[in-house]
């Protein structure tokens, strides 16, 4: 790894100002002649040496000795203005000068080396680091994907499994049917022909949950409002219900003051078939289903729609869990368990929400807030009124 | 009058099967298409009284297909279809269909809706002017409307919906076939004008408003007014 960090000085900046301190040693030490002894004067170009190497390296350091070495001999050292050394103590003093030198700049130059490899070791960490962060967002993306996956194969199993049931019994009764040698009397050829027909109808409808489902989840579900009464989304769902809830007592609460809601009355009427169509699942044939709307007062505004019935309702806490996809109340059979989740779904597209609550008095609520979107249109109101 | 001849316009051999064993077991004469071109042939040269059309065909669009007839043939034109988003429906009717019908449908409906296609077909000849659905009765020509014999007064606008909706009793009408008789060409963008037009007619003649009977909605396309005696 390289050192990252750019050398102090450009090599031939170093040797000059190696050369250059000890040209200011000189003229000080020149200066202070007078007063100083001559080993006063090899420390100063000591101290020269010294900084020369600490600061600009081996290369600068072996220059800065060599002319201090110089500098020392040719003006200090008697015979001045020579290079010539009568007394050999001094050629120690040279040799001195020279090895401190030496042995600073290789410190220097160890000090240097360890720090730019902590440097290094401090960017490989962060490198490491982030890397580290890099693995943990693939973690995090491939747990996602384990997710979607899981829901992937719930979504497979519940269709497999709730696909194949009915179709198992369309086949079991349509190959009796067919099936010569079975004597079959009037009431199970009937019984027959009726589970044909009904698990059909069932499988019709997980069908048709897949696709609202499949739509609401690709975000390609289109909300195309429109200024609608209540009252007729109410009507159209019971009418779409009709065989259903034939046998099925269903009190309706919608006062004549509602105001026009903005809304998709397509997708707000499924909500209401959704709502319905569980409550006669999941209720007893005896106990009533309760709808009612209410206009909410300021400051919320918009309507409120409340479905009840007095089945046995669901555990407290598990509120929250029937909106989810495939979830099924314990011991229900039938039903793939979207039809609460595309309701939501649907009831946000709108800006409202669909929630759950347990009801006073056994049963369950399904309360549909849709939000105010501003004043109603005005629809002209006709001159004559009386027969045409 | 002899069996009535229908024209099946379908590809897909189990649909045809089907349909075949359905209506010739319930009187009708069936003539088979499998493509666009055979049913244009047939539609000419063996004039049926009705034809059951499919719309996704190997050689176009059943669509198409309705909007060209349209321009030279009354003929019923029920459309039987696994595409069941309200936009195909209306896009459907208002090329000229009579009605539509979403795969998978019930043999009774299917029959509902034929029976009702045929008679309507027959009866343009000679409109009488009473109209009777269930406690309903309209006299278009005296512009009198009761309901279980009592006199209901409507405001002009309220009885033309109703007359228009009498005149297709048992199909449906789409809304802006509705905004277009009624309101004018002008207003066809206004359908919360006739949402609450329905909401006043029906709290006229309804028992029950919230739960029509006879005035009935269907979502994103249009009304229909239901003929009890029709299941």
């Amino acid at each position: 790894m390289t050192d990252p960090t750019p050398p102090r000085t450009a090599p031939t900046g170093g040797y000059l100002q190696a050369a250059s301190l000890v040209a200011l040693a000189a003229g000080l030490s020149s200066l202070a002649h007078p007063w100083l002894a001559l080993p006063d004067i090899a420390m100063v170009f000591v101290l020269v040496i010294v900084a020369a190497a600490a600061r600009y390296g081996r290369g600068p350091s072996v220059l800065a000795s060599a002319l201090a070495v110089a500098t020392y001999d040719f003006f200090f050292v008697s015979p001045q203005h020579t290079f010539a050394v009568e007394d050999l103590r001094n050629v120690v003093t040279f040799a001195t000068m020279f090895v401190i030198g030496q042995l600073i700049a290789a410190l220097t130059l160890r000090l240097r080396n360890s720090e730019s490899e902590a440097r290094a070791r401090e960017s490989a960490t962060a490198a490491l680091l982030a890397e580290r962060a890099a693995l943990a967002e693939e973690a995090r993306a491939a747990s996602f994907k384990a997710r979607t996956e899981e829901m992937r194969s719930t979504l497979l199993s519940a269709v497999s499994h709730d696909l194949r049931t009915p179709l198992a019994a369309i086949t079991g009764a349509a190959t009796t049917l067919r099936d010569s040698s079975v004597e079959l009397d009037r009431a199970r050829r009937d019984d027959m022909v009726a589970t044909v027909c009904e698990e059909a109808e069932r499988m019709e409808r997980l069908i048709g949950n897949l696709l609202d489902m499949t739509r609401i989840e690709s975000g390609a579900l289109a909300v195309r409002r429109e200024w609608v009464p209540l009252e007729e989304i109410v009507g159209s769902a019971l009418t779409r219900l009709e065989s259903r809830l034939a046998r099925r007592e269903v009190k309706l609460t919608l006062p004549d003051e509602l105001p026009l809601v903005e809304v998709d009355p397509v997708l707000i009427e499924q909500v209401f078939v959704n709502l319905l169509e569980n409550a006669v699942k999941y209720t007893p044939e005896s106990t009533p289903v309760d709808l009612v709307a209410r206009a909410l007062p300021p400051p919320d505004g918009g309507v409120e729609v409340v479905v009840a019935d007095r089945g046995p309702g669901f555990v407290e806490g598990t509120e929250a869990r029937l909106f989810e996809r495939f979830y099924r109340a314990p011991g229900v059979v039938g039903g793939v368990g979207l039809g609460l989740s595309i309701s939501r779904g649907i009831a946000e597209a709108h800006g409202g929400s669909l929630s759950a609550r347990r009801r006073a008095g056994g049963g369950a609520e399904f309360v549909l807030r849709l939000p105010p979107t501003g004043p109603a249109p005005e629809v002209p109101v006709e001159a004559g009124e009386g027969a045409a | 009058m002899s069996d009535p001849l229908v024209l099946l316009v379908e590809d897909e051999p189990q649909m045809r099967r089907f349909l075949r064993a359905t209506l010739g077991a319930h009187g009708f004469r069936l003539v088979e298409a499998g493509t666009l071109a055979e049913a244009l042939a047939a539609l000419t040269a063996q004039a049926p009284e009705l034809v059951l059309l499919d719309l996704g065909l190997p050689d176009g669009d059943g669509i198409d297909f309705t909007r060209g007839v349209r321009g030279w043939s009354h003929v019923p034109i029920i459309v039987l279809s696994a595409r069941g988003r309200e936009a195909d429906k209306v896009e459907a009717l208002d090329a000229g269909a009579d009605d539509y019908l979403t795969k998978p449908f019930g043999v009774n409906e299917l029959l509902a809706r034929v029976r009702v296609a045929l008679r309507h077909a027959r009866s343009t000849e000679t409109p009488g002017p009473v109209r009777a659905v269930g406690p309903l009765r309209i006299d278009l020509a005296k512009r009198v409307v009761t309901v279980d014999e009592r006199e209901v007064h409507l405001t002009p606008i309220e009885y033309r919906l109703l007359a228009v909706l009498a005149q297709h009793v048992g199909r449906v009408v789409t809304q802006q076939h509705l905004l277009r008789e009624v309101w004018g060409a002008g207003h066809t963008h206004q359908p919360h004008y006739l949402r609450v037009y329905m909401a006043a007619l029906r709290r006229k003649i309804e028992r029950d408003p919230a739960r029509p009977a006879i005035l009935q909605t269907e979502q994103g396309v249009g009304y229909r007014m239901r003929d009890p005696g029709d299941g």
